[in-house]
C-alpha cells in the first residue's frame, strides 16, 4: 500500500517533546544497542523513520513502542544526538494522544498550563462533591465514613471506573484495530495455546515479573563507571516494581476491604490492628508506592541518570498524583491511630480520595495508560513471534 | 593462502631505494647533457661483444613469499647457473631491498659483470630500480633486463608448484638469451619549447595558465566558446567555499590578462598537430571574420576540455514532464533568482531530487560523477536559506558526500531535508499529479520497504558528468580513450596528467568526474608536469625506439600506416625513398617491426635478434 508522506507528523510530535530527530540517518546504531530490539526487530530507528516520513499510521500500528523501557542507552550511543529514547517516550504520549478520542490526552500532554489547572479542577471538584454531602463528626477520633458515607465514596468510585473503563475500552480498540493492520506471519497458525501463551508472557513474565526490564535492560550505574552497578533496590526495574505493586496492593486492599463489607464480615472504616492482613496489605502496599515515586520523582528533579533527564508534562503530572495519593493514604493511616483526631485529618482524607479517583478516571489519557497498551503491545509482538 | 598475494598493490612497490613504476622518462637518468653531443652518441651501437663472453649476474627474487612460495626459487637457480655466460647466479628475499641492491653493486663490481638479469615482478615495477643498480655500478642501464616471474607464475599458478617453477626457469632462460645480445644505448635528448598549450578555457584552463605563466613558460589558451569560463563561469556560489562560481571566474579571467606571456583565443579550436615532443606545431583556427589559422610552436599541450552533463533521454525518470529539471537547470534557476523560489511563476513549496540519474547504470553510464551528491546537499541548503519552509526530499541510492562535505549532508538534514534510500532495481516513478503538480512514488528503504507517494513542485534530476565528444581533437592528439569516453592518464597514482603520449597531458573533468577544486589541482599538476620537462630546455627519452635499415628498406608505406603515434616519414636519401623514424614521437611500441616485409625495422632493446634468442631460451625448458 503506498502511503503518503506527510511532513505534519513531525511537528505534531514535537509538541508531544519529541527531540530533534531530523540528524537521524538511520545508522540503526540505537537498534544496534537496544537489549530489546532483537528477533529482527527494527526499533528505536524504523520508529524514528515514520515520524520523518510522516507515516502517521505505521506509526500508531507499531507496537514496538511499547516495547521500549527508556533507559536511553540508543540516545548515549547516537552518534547524532538525535536522542532516540525521547523520541519513543514522545511517540508514546502521540499514540496515546492519538487513540483518545476526546483530545484531553491531546492537551494533557500539550499544555502544562492545561494539566495543571485541569488536575487541580478535577481534584477540587471530586473533594468539593464529597464535602458537599459530608455528616458531622466528633473530634475523638478520624472516622472517615462518617465524615462521608461510604456508599458515596464507593458509588463514586464506581462511577469513576467505570467512565474510565469506557474510556479505556475505546482506546484499546483504536489501538487493535490499527496493530491488526500490521504485518502478519502468513504461514505460521494462531492457535489457542499460542495466545494464550502470548498473554501469560505479556501480562506475566514481563509485566508483572519485570522479568525483561531486570534481566535486559543494562542498568546506569550510580556513579556512571563500569562494571559497578546499583544495589537492587535501587536499580530502575526495582523502582518502577515497587511502584507498580505498590499501587497494585493498594487497590487490591481497597477492593477487599469492600469486599469484606459486601460479604459482611467487616463494615469499612471498622477500626482494625495493623496486622489485620487487609490493613496490613494496604501500609506494605503504600510504603513500596511511596518509595518508589520518592525516588522516581527525586532522579527526575535531580536528573541524576539517563534515564531521567527528560522530563515533560505528562511525566510530572502522573508521578505527582501517584505520590500525593500515596503519601496522604500512609499518613491517614497513620492519623487513625493518633488518640486524638488531627485537624488535618478530613481535608487530607478528601484530598486524597479525590487525588485517587482523579488517577484512576484519567488512566487512559495520560501516561498512566501505558498499564493498558503496554502489555497488549506485548501480547501482540510476542504472538507475532 | 594469504590474501595479499593477489593483491599487487599490497607487495612492496620498492622496499628500498630506486624509483617506482615506470617513472618519467626524463627522470630515467640525471645526467646532463649538452644537446649537441649526445645526440652523437645517441643510439650508436656498442662494439659487438661476443655473446658467449658476455658475464651476466642472475638473481631470483622471493619478493617476500610472494614468488618463493609458489616457485622454487633454489630450483631456478640451479637450472641456469652453469648457463653460458652466467657468472653469478643467486637468490635473495627482497632483490629491491637496498640489502639486495648492494649486494648486486658488490657483485658487478667484484666479478667484472656486463649484464644484469632480476627475475622478480613486473617491470614496470621495478625496471627503473635496477637500472639504477647497473648505473651505480658501471655499467649501462640498458644492459639489465627483468623478468617477471611473479605475476606470470607464482601468482597465477598457486595451484601447481612445479609447473611455477618450471615455467620460471623457462623465462629466466629467455632473458638470458636476451642480455647476451643486449646494447648499451644512451638516451635521446630533445631540446624542448619552453611553451605550453592549454586547450579549454574553465576553471582548470585558466589556473594551469596563470600556473605556466608564474613558472615561467608561454602560454597559449584555446577556448572554442567566445567567453572563457566554462561550467563555473555560469555557476552562483559553490560548495565548499561559498565562493561565486562568476566571481571566481572574473577574478582568474584578470589575473590572465595581467601576464603578458598568456596569449588567449576564444572563439578557437586546434585543428593541427605536428612535430614531436617538446616540439610540437600546432595550428589554432580562431572564427574571426574571416576565419584564420595561426601557427605556434610548444613543448607541451595540457588537455582541459572538461565534461558534458548527462542528458536523461525523454521519459526517464520523468525528463520531460514540466517540473522536471536537471541539476545543471536547476542550479541556474536558483543562482538566477533571489527570494523565496519559483518556477514559471509558481512558488515551490516542495521539491525532490532523484539522485544518479544516468549514473551507475549496468547498461549505460556504469561510473559515480563523486560532485552531484554534495552538490545537491549544497543547494539544498541554499534553497532552505531561502524559504525554511521548502520541503525537500532526496531520493538517493547512496550518499557519497567524501570528506569534509559530509558537513553538507548533515546540513541539509538538519535544514529538514528528508532522504529516502531506494533500492538499487527499483528507481522512482515521476508522474503528473491531478492537480498538475508532480507525484514521485519511490520504495523507501529505510522503513522496511515502505512504498511513498511524494506530491511535489519540482523533481531535479541529479544528473553526473559524461565525457564530451570531440572526435577531431582526439584523433589529432591521439589521446587515449577510457570504455567511459573519458581520457586514460598513464598510472592514476603514479602519472596521474600524463597521457601515453609524451608531452600531452590531461587535467580538469575531461579525465574523470572531478569537482572545480580537483580539477583545478590537476591542472596545477600538469603545469608542475610541463615545467619538469620543458624548464631544462631539454630533455631524455628512452632509447628503445625503432629504427630502420635504410639499406634494405623499400619505402612500401606499410611501416607508416602501422605506427600509430604517426612517428613514421617518407623521406628522399641519395635518391631513394626510404622510412625515417622520428626517435622523439617513436614509443617503441613494436607495431611497424612485423609489417616491413624486408625486415628493415628493429626495435632497440629487442632485436629480432634477442627475440629469437628469448624463444630459444624459452623453448630449451619446454624441450627439456
Amino acid at each position: 500500500m503506498t502511503a503518503r508522506v506527510d511532513r505534519n507528523l513531525y511537528p505534531e510530535l514535537q509538541r508531544f517533546g519529541a527531540t530533534d530527530i531530523s540528524s537521524c540517518f538511520n545508522c540503526g546504531v540505537c537498534s544496534a544497542i537496544c537489549p530489546l530490539s532483537v528477533d529482527g526487530a527494527s526499533f528505536p530507528r524504523r520508529m524514528s523513520r515514520y515520524a520523518q516520513l510522516g507515516l502517521r499510521e505505521k506509526l500508531l500500528a507499531s507496537p514496538e513502542l511499547w516495547s521500549c523501557y527508556g533507559c536511553s542507552e540508543c540516545t548515549d550511543s547516537c552518534p547524532t544526538q538525535a536522542d532516540p529514547a525521547s523520541f519513543m517516550a514522545a511517540a508514546r504520549r502521540y499514540a496515546v494522544a492519538s487513540y483518545d478520542r476526546t483530545h484531553l490526552a491531546y492537551l494533557l500532554a500539550t499544555s502544562r498550563l492545561f494539566a495543571g489547572v485541569f488536575v487541580i479542577a478535577l481534584v477540587g471538584l471530586l473533594a468539593a462533591f464529597m464535602y458537599s454531602v459530608h455528616k458531622p463528626v466528633d473530634g475523638s477520633t478520624l472516622a472517615f465514613f462518617d465524615f462521608v458515607p461510604s456508599d458515596v465514596v464507593h458509588n463514586l468510585g464506581i462511577v469513576a471506573m467505570a467512565v474510565m473503563g469506557v474510556a479505556a475500552l475505546v482506546g484499546v480498540f483504536e489501538m487493535v484495530r490499527r496493530v491488526l493492520r500490521g504485518p502478519k506471519d502468513a504461514a505460521a497458525k494462531t492457535t489457542l495455546g499460542k495466545v494464550a501463551g502470548a498473554a501469560v508472557y505479556a501480562v506475566g513474565t514481563e509485566s508483572l515479573a519485570q522479568t525483561r526490564f531486570r534481566q535486559d535492560c543494562a542498568d546506569e550505574t550510580a556513579s556512571g563507571e563500569a562494571g559497578e552497578t546499583r544495589p537492587w533496590y535501587s536499580q530502575r526495574w526495582f523502582i518502577h516494581f515497587a511502584t507498580m505493586w505498590g499501587f497494585l496492593g493498594l487497590l487490591g486492599a481497597t477492593m477487599a476491604d469492600y469486599g469484606l463489607e459486601l460479604l459482611g464480615i467487616k463494615a469499612v472504616g471498622t477500626a482494625v490492628p495493623i496486622w489485620y492482613p487487609v490493613r496490613l496489605l494496604g501500609t506494605l502496599a503504600g510504603a513500596l508506592l511511596i518509595y518508589g515515586t520518592t525516588v522516581l520523582i527525586v532522579r527526575r528533579l535531580r536528573k541524576s541518570d539517563r534515564a531521567s533527564r527528560h522530563s515533560t508534562t505528562s511525566d510530572w503530572t502522573f508521578l505527582s498524583m501517584l505520590w500525593v495519593a500515596g503519601l496522604t493514604g500512609f499518613v491517614l493511616e497513620l492519623g487513625l491511630y493518633l488518640p486524638q483526631a488531627p485537624a488535618w485529618g478530613y481535608p487530607m482524607f478528601l484530598l486524597h480520595v479525590g487525588v485517587a479517583m482523579a488517577l484512576v478516571l484519567l488512566v487512559p489519557f495520560g501516561k498512566f495508560a501505558h498499564v493498558l497498551y503496554r502489555p497488549i503491545a506485548l501480547f501482540a509482538i510476542r504472538l507475532r513471534g | 593462502m594469504s590474501e595479499h598475494r593477489q593483491d599487487p598493490a599490497l607487495a612492496p612497490a620498492s622496499a628500498g631505494r630506486g624509483g617506482a613504476e615506470d617513472a618519467p622518462r626524463a627522470q630515467l637518468d640525471g645526467r646532463e647533457q649538452a644537446p649537441g653531443g649526445a645526440s652523437e652518441r645517441m643510439g650508436r651501437p656498442s662494439e659487438s661483444r661476443d655473446p658467449k663472453a658476455r658475464r651476466i649476474g642472475v638473481y631470483v627474487c622471493h619478493c617476500g613469499g610472494n614468488i618463493s612460495d609458489y616457485v622454487d626459487v633454489q630450483a631456478v637457480v640451479d637450472a641456469v647457473k652453469d648457463e653460458q655466460s652466467v657468472v653469478v647466479a643467486k637468490h635473495m628475499m627482497f632483490a629491491c631491498s637496498d640489502a639486495g641492491q648492494q649486494e648486486m653493486e658488490d657483485d658487478i663490481a667484484a666479478s667484472d659483470l656486463d649484464g644484469l638479469v632480476v627475475a622478480s615482478c613486473s617491470p614496470k615495477l621495478h625496471v627503473v630500480t635496477f637500472r639504477g643498480v647497473a648505473k651505480r655500478s658501471g655499467m649501462n642501464p640498458y644492459e639489465y633486463n627483468q623478468t617477471n616471474i611473479r605475476e606470470q607464475c607464482s601468482w597465477t599458478h598457486t595451484d601447481d608448484r612445479d609447473g611455477a617453477t618450471h615455467k620460471a626457469i623457462a623465462l629466466v632462460r629467455g632473458v638470458i638469451g636476451r642480455t647476451r645480445l643486449s646494447e648499451a644505448l644512451e638516451p635521446l635528448v630533445v631540446e624542448t619549447t619552453q611553451k605550453a598549450l592549454i586547450i579549454g578555457g574553465g576553471v582548470t584552463g585558466l589556473r594551469a595558465a596563470i600556473g605556466m605563466a608564474d613558472i615561467g613558460l608561454g602560454v597559449f589558451l584555446v577556448e572554442r566558446e567566445p567567453e572563457l569560463g566554462g561550467w563555473v563561469g555560469k555557476f552562483g556560489p559553490m560548495f565548499p567555499h561559498e565562493r561565486d562560481g562568476r566571481e571566481l571566474i572574473a577574478q582568474m579571467v584578470a589575473d590572465v590578462k595581467k601576464r603578458p606571456s598568456i596569449k588567449v583565443f576564444t572563439g578557437a579550436e586546434v585543428v593541427t598537430k605536428g612535430g614531436s615532443f617538446g616540439n610540437y606545431q600546432i595550428g589554432i583556427r580562431v572564427s574571426n571574420d574571416p576565419p584564420e589559422t595561426i601557427s605556434v610552436e610548444v613543448g607541451s599541450i595540457v588537455v582541459a576540455t572538461g565534461f558534458d552533463a548527462y542528458q536523461p533521454a525523454e521519459g526517464e525518470l520523468g525528463a520531460g514532464l514540466p517540473g522536471v529539471l536537471s541539476l545543471p537547470e536547476f542550479k541556474e534557476l536558483v543562482d538566477g533568482s533571489k527570494g523565496p523560489l519559483r518556477y514559471n511563476g509558481r512558488p515551490v513549496r516542495s521539491l525532490a531530487y532523484i539522485y544518479c540519474v544516468g549514473s551507475r547504470q549496468p547498461d549505460g553510464n556504469e561510473w559515480c560523477s563523486r560532485y552531484c551528491c554534495s552538490a545537491t546537499a549544497h543547494i539544498s541548503i541554499k534553497v532552505s536559506e531561502r524559504d525554511p519552509k521548502v520541503r525537500q526530499y532526496h531520493l538517493y541510492r547512496d550518499i557519497r558526500t567524501y570528506g569534509n562535505f559530509e558537513l553538507l549532508y548533515t546540513e541539509a538534514r538538519k535544514q529538514g531535508a528528508v532522504y529516502v534510500k531506494f533500492p538499487d532495481d527499483a528507481p522512482p516513478v515521476v508522474a503528473m499529479d491531478k492537480g498538475g503538480g508532480l507525484a514521485v512514488t519511490v520504495r523507501d528503504l529505510l522503513s522496511g520497504d515502505e512504498e511513498l507517494e511524494i506530491p511535489v513542485d519540482l523533481v531535479v534530476q541529479v544528473t553526473g558528468m559524461v565525457a564530451r565528444k570531440n572526435d577531431a581533437m582526439v584523433g589529432m592528439l591521439k589521446l587515449p580513450l577510457g570504455r567511459d569516453g573519458f581520457f586514460n592518464e598513464i598510472h592514476p597514482k603514479l602519472r596521474p596528467v600524463e597521457t601515453m603520449v609524451d608531452g600531452v597531458l590531461i587535467a580538469g573533468a575531461c579525465q574523470g568526474p572531478k569537482s572545480s577544486a580537483e580539477s583545478v589541482a590537476s591542472g596545477l599538476a600538469a603545469v608542475t608536469q610541463s615545467a619538469s620537462v620543458l624548464k631544462k630546455g631539454v630533455a631524455e627519452l628512452d632509447p628503445l625506439v625503432a629504427t630502420v635499415d635504410i639499406d634494405r628498406c623499400t619505402w612500401c608505406g606499410k611501416c607508416e600506416n602501422a605506427c600509430p603515434y604517426g612517428a613514421i616519414e617518407k623521406l628522399s636519401l641519395n635518391g631513394r625513398e626510404v622510412a625515417s623514424i622520428s626517435e622523439a614521437g617513436c614509443k617503441g611500441c613494436g607495431g611497424c617491426v612485423p609489417m616491413c616485409p624486408e625486415n628493415a625495422i628493429d626495435l632497440r632493446g629487442y632485436t629480432d635478434l634477442q627475440i629469437t634468442a628469448m624463444i630459444d631460451g624459452l623453448l630449451e625448458e619446454a624441450i627439456a
